[in-house]
């Protein structure tokens, strides 16, 4: 109905600055401001008065010297481009400043720019802006910040398709079925003996089994999602001296895209994260614990696995070629969740693939057979087909995206059932509106009159 | 002259008389004003009252005392209900009236009623000062109140159309506009914006070749939808349905220039569920057919309501569409189809009581807040004749939740969300379905009415015999073990599986196809059960059927309306500064600012308010109330120093 207001928004916010770009060394660095006060802090730095920089247009690259406010001396010739608002990121008025590089240079704009009177931004506050200007869903601002934070190539384009709207608007879409069910049960409920007799009640059953399935679907990507997001949990896994750590550095060593070890995370465990044919993978070694008396280090050792075994997206577990694999092993490798696969380490030293009959692969990382073999392998497991199509198909992310999925589809699900059991249409319709609130919760958005929108819309009702 | 009343409610109509009468009930002196006393209550579009969702509200309104049940109970002459094939708890009571006998019978109800005065003159000016309420009539009588309730229905401004150019001045066919009063409004600053509707032709009976009509009877069990009186049976009549076709569409598609709606004249919106013949016609191009219902207008009348023919073409085109229909080949029009556009005051102006936010004192009900209908109507007018006596008094304000009734959810949609269409209730619009039934009114609203002292004292009685009956059934079902030949013959309809064991009524009732008044039939039908051969009114057996048979999803609907009583509990100042609330997005705080809802149920019920936005919002109020209170504190300890925070 009413747009946005654009003007009662800038009035309210004062205007934020900070450095887009990561603090170091490089050719050009960007400094952002956002606000009411973003044209007239940008024509003051640029020396032209207490007016807006009138001659400076729209969303044009436009060279400029930066002159300090208080010295009046140059900071830095400058390509300075103006967003006005509501068209900008933020739907504020933007001002992108491109200084040169190093660190010197864009911190004394920044500052410049407080000394104007704008303010240093908190992290994600622009985006928070544009969320609150309603540039974004919930699902696009949750993208933007995976983005920044992208693991991978792949967790790169999957994040840049969700900031497109794809996560979002296969959700809208999910909530327009859900509406749509709902349509065609209060026809049946408020609208009897119309021109338009309603949808007989087995094949709304069926309608519903379809959208539940729908949902199912995207529910099934949120695995590969948080893997993509957080990087796969990779855990090694066997007795000392299997050789665990050559595989680690092996996998380590001949990736050297990304290699991240973990502060934090953990003090008993190397963890580091990998770049596997542009997916990410947390590789997480045990090897760091062999020291002091042998069968307790043993214990902790399976300890710490334990931890990890129970997030593990797949488990590496090490076991000397020709050597064959112990009850222990076996009991313990039973308890795994997630999936294993055997590798038969050290396949250069005599043992010989023969050895690792058991459907494991044999790996050396001294001859480096195997190892592509893995690589693949670990990639199918955890990613799978999804993968290839998730430039297209949206995938879900977030545990709270996860969470509210499954409420969608545990309660579509149950429509169809109560429907098909006898239940009433207007009592097993109660199932529609937790779905479809879970699935606004998602987008971060609601809304109240679609149902009978959709029955009018649809069919010719009414005296 | 000037007169001097508590409670002055300007409009007869079905807001009016509510309104008049609740106020009167709550011992306020009350004055009814109204240009035309003989149409009092009077039904100015279809004969009927009730249907689903409606029915309930109708029900809710005798429930609390109102005046709409008893008199269609004393002038019903077709009863029908509606889904009954489908739960209890979406049933809709809808019956023909005999629109002669309506308002004899509302008229006899109102002139029981101590402190109601009633005064015939067209109200034409309003005086709203600061502490000093007036309504002036055309003939210069001033009634001077502390509160006035206006429900002046389509008559403000209200244009008639019959055909583009022969619109006239008129808020029903042969009555004046009222203008003045508008305008005074205007001029206090309210919004007025505007709706249009229609009625379809009427015919005479004798002229309808019957034998090309289905003839509809009406339900054999007799129904009242009062629950507090029993009003003796009229005679019954039939309704007939017959079906416009190809004809009927040609002579329309034809002449669409010349509706008033099509040629360009109104400029009002009309509402969708009850679109004019032109309407369906234009938006439907491939429907075959549209269903006519042929509605009796009365006992002492041949006059039948064409109800699905809604128009605003000229009447000769009305009286060539009606030939095209079967049945209707000779019909002889007796009154013309027309549209009306009026003036509305956009709700969302209304506190929760129908009071004006920008003018203490003066109360809104009925077709003036955007909604159609008889029954919303009346319910409006209850609430706001209510709440304007319960002001006088000095009382706390009477307010019908969205879990208690469905005149909770159409007074809190009125003012929370407004309107773009004419507002007509449906039961999608109610998150409690399964707790707003019709059935079970007394124990959900006739305990409020009576916690007020909003019934009269036959009403209490009739109220208190009532909660008992429904405490006998539910201890009869739970305490009742049947034997099997009783049980099964409860079965044999239901067609579920024989029961070989003694068992509860209430777990049998728990079955798929087993009924309550089935129950009870084969208890009475088996004297030796030892269980007794109860009889409970048909309404009572319903909700305790509903109790059983869903307890899951009634339970689950009584926790819902739990977890927004809890976030109801959570207040918001109506004058929040929500300029000041950066957090909370920009579209969502527009909305909240507009609305100033009132606690953080309702900011979630706000259109174009997010969860997030309800979150924010709940910081952010924490956060001006902690700065306040610590203002307040600073200011105490230091003795008026300088609030020290500026932030949370």
């Amino acid at each position: 109905m009413t747009s946005v207001d654009y003007n009662a928004q800038r009035n309210l916010v004062d205007t934020i600055v900070a450095q887009a770009t990561p603090p170091g060394v490089g050719a050009v660095a960007v400094v952002r401001l956002s606000g009411t006060g973003a044209l007239r802090i940008a024509a003051k730095l640029a020396g032209r008065g207490r007016s807006s920089p009138g001659g400076w247009r729209d969303r044009r690259a436009q060279l400029t010297t930066l002159l300090c406010p208080r010295s009046g001396e140059a900071l830095d010739r400058s390509v300075v481009t103006l967003f006005r608002g509501p068209g900008s990121y933020t739907g504020e008025d933007v001002v992108e400043i491109s200084t040169h590089g190093g660190y010197a240079i864009p911190r004394s704009v920044v500052e410049a720019c407080v000394a104007l009177g704008a303010r240093r931004a908190e992290a994600g506050e622009f985006t928070a802006r544009a969320y609150l200007n309603g540039k974004f869903d919930l699902t696009q601002a949750e993208a933007v910040a995976d983005l920044v934070s992208a693991r991978s190539a792949k967790g790169r384009a999957v994040a840049l398709h969700q900031i497109e709207r794809g996560l979002g608007e296969r959700i809208a879409a999910l909530r327009e079925e859900v509406v749509g069910l709902g349509a065609l049960l209060v026809h049946h409920i408020d609208f009897p003996g119309e021109d338009d007799a309603p949808t007989p009640i087995a094949e709304i059953a069926a309608r519903a089994g379809e959208v539940a399935d729908q949902v199912e679907r995207l529910l099934a990507t949120a695995p590969v999602g948080e893997a993509l997001r957080e990087g796969a949990l990779t855990v090694l896994a066997g007795r000392p001296n299997t050789g665990k750590s050559s595989l680690f550095n092996a996998l380590i060593g001949t990736e050297r895209a990304i290699v991240t070890e973990e502060p934090g995370t953990t003090r008993d465990a190397l963890e580091a994260l990998v770049e596997i044919d542009g997916l990410p993978f947390r590789l997480v070694d045990t090897a760091g614990l062999r020291s002091g008396g042998a069968g307790r280090v043993e214990r902790i050792g399976i300890e710490v696995a334990r931890r990890y075994l129970a997030g593990a997206d797949v488990v590496l577990y090490c076991r000397e070629a020709g050597r064959s694999a112990t009850e222990d092993e076996e009991s313990f490798l039973a308890e795994v969740g997630a999936p294993v696969v055997r590798l038969c380490t050290k396949a250069d030293l005599g043992g010989g693939r023969g050895a690792c009959d058991d459907g494991g692969i044999a790996v050396s990382t001294v001859s480096g057979e195997g190892l592509s073999a893995l690589r693949e392998r670990l990639r199918e497991l955890v990613f799978g087909g999804l993968v290839e199509s998730c430039n297209e198909v949206p995938v879900v992310t977030r545990a709270r995206q996860a969470r509210h999925l499954a409420t969608a589809h545990a309660e579509v699900g149950a429509l169809g059932g109560a429907l098909r059991a006898g239940v009433p249409p207007e009592v097993a319709s109660a199932h529609l509106k937790t779905a479809e609130s879970a699935l606004e919760e998602i987008l971060g958005v609601v809304s109240n009159e679609d149902v009978l929108d959709r029955v009018f819309g649809d069919f010719c009702i009414g005296k | 002259m000037r007169l001097k009343y508590g409670v002055v409610v300007v409009g007869g109509g079905h807001a009016g008389t509510e309104a008049a009468a609740a106020s009167a009930r709550l011992g306020v002196d009350t004055v009814l004003v109204t240009p035309d006393l003989s149409r009092i209550g009077q039904m100015s579009c279809n004969p009927a009252i009730g249907g689903v969702a409606k029915g309930t509200v109708a029900r809710e309104v005798g429930a609390m005392g109102g005046v709409m049940a008893q008199a269609t109970d004393a002038s019903r002459i077709h009863f029908r209900m509606l889904n009954r094939s489908k739960g209890p708890a979406v049933w809709g009571p809808r019956a023909q009236c005999d629109r002669a006998r309506y308002p004899i019978a509302v008229r006899r109800i109102l002139d029981r009623l101590e402190h109601l005065d009633l005064f015939q003159e067209m109200a034409t000016g309003l005086r709203v000062e600061p502490g000093s309420l007036a309504v002036e009539t055309r003939s210069g009588v001033v009634f001077e109140a502390d509160a006035v309730v206006l429900t002046a229905g389509t008559f403000l401004r209200g244009r008639i159309h019959m055909g583009t150019g022969a619109a006239e001045e008129g808020g029903r066919a042969g009555e004046p506009p009222s203008v003045g009063l508008a305008e005074a409004l205007e001029g206090h600053g309210v919004e007025v914006a505007r709706f249009k509707t229609g009625t379809p032709p009427r015919v005479d009976g004798r002229s309808v070749d019957f034998d090309r009509c289905e003839r509809q009877e009406g339900d054999e069990e007799p129904f009242r939808f009062c629950y507090y009186s029993r009003e003796p049976l009229l005679e019954q009549a039939p309704c007939w349905i017959t079906w416009s076709g190809r004809g009927l569409r040609e002579i329309v598609t034809r002449n669409l220039g010349r509706s008033a709606l099509y040629g360009g004249e109104i400029s009002g919106r009309g509402p969708r569920y009850c679109p004019s013949i032109e309407d369906k016609v234009v938006r439907f191009p491939k429907a075959r057919r549209h269903q006519v219902f042929l509605e009796p207008e009365g006992l002492d009348t041949t006059e039948l309501y064409v109800n699905g023919l809604s128009t605003s073409l000229p009447p000769e085109v009305q009286v060539e569409f009606l030939r095209s229909v079967p049945g209707l080949e000779g019909v002889t029009m007796t009154r013309p189809g027309y549209a009306v556009e009026y003036d509305y005051f956009p709700p969302r102006q209304l506190r929760h009581t129908l009071e004006l936010r920008s003018l203490p004192g003066l109360y809104f009900a009925g077709q003036i807040n955007g909604t159609t209908g008889y029954e919303e109507a009346a319910a409006q007018g209850l609430l706001a004749g209510a709440n304007a006596a319960l002001g006088v008094q000095g009382r706390p304000p009477l307010v019908v939740e969205r879990d208690q009734g469905y005149i909770g959810v159409l007074i809190d949609d009125l003012v929370t969300k407004g309107v773009d269409e004419p507002y007509r209730l449906f039961t999608s619009r109610a998150e409690f379905r399964l707790l707003l039934r019709q059935d079970n009114g007394p124990s959900r609203l006739g305990t409020v009415a009576s916690s007020v002292g909003l019934l009269t004292a036959e009403q209490e009685v009739a109220l208190e015999e009532r909660l008992a009956e429904e405490a006998r059934a539910d201890a009869w079902f739970r305490g009742s073990v049947l034997s099997p030949g009783v049980a099964n013959a409860a079965l044999a309809d239901g067609n579920a599986g024989r029961v070989e064991r003694p068992i509860r009524a209430r777990e049998l009732l728990r079955r798929p196809g087993v009924s309550a008044a089935g129950i009870v039939r084969a208890a009475g039908a088996d004297g030796g059960t030892g269980v007794g051969a109860p009889h409970f009114d048909g309404d009572v057996l319903g909700t305790v059927e509903i109790d059983a048979k869903y307890e899951g999803y009634v339970r689950r609907e009584l926790e819902r309306a739990a977890a927004l009583r809890t976030q109801a509990d959570f207040a918001i100042p109506e004058d929040a500064p929500y300029d000041d609330f950066v957090t909370i997005a920009t579209e969502g705080r527009e909305k909240l600012a507009r609305i100033r809802p009132t606690n953080l149920a309702q900011a979630g019920r706000v259109p174009g308010v997010s969860p997030a936005d309800l979150q924010n919002l709940v910081m952010e109020v924490r956060k001006m109330r902690s700065a306040n209170e610590r203002r307040r504190r600073a200011g105490g300890e230091v003795g008026g120093g300088v609030s020290r925070e500026t932030s949370g």
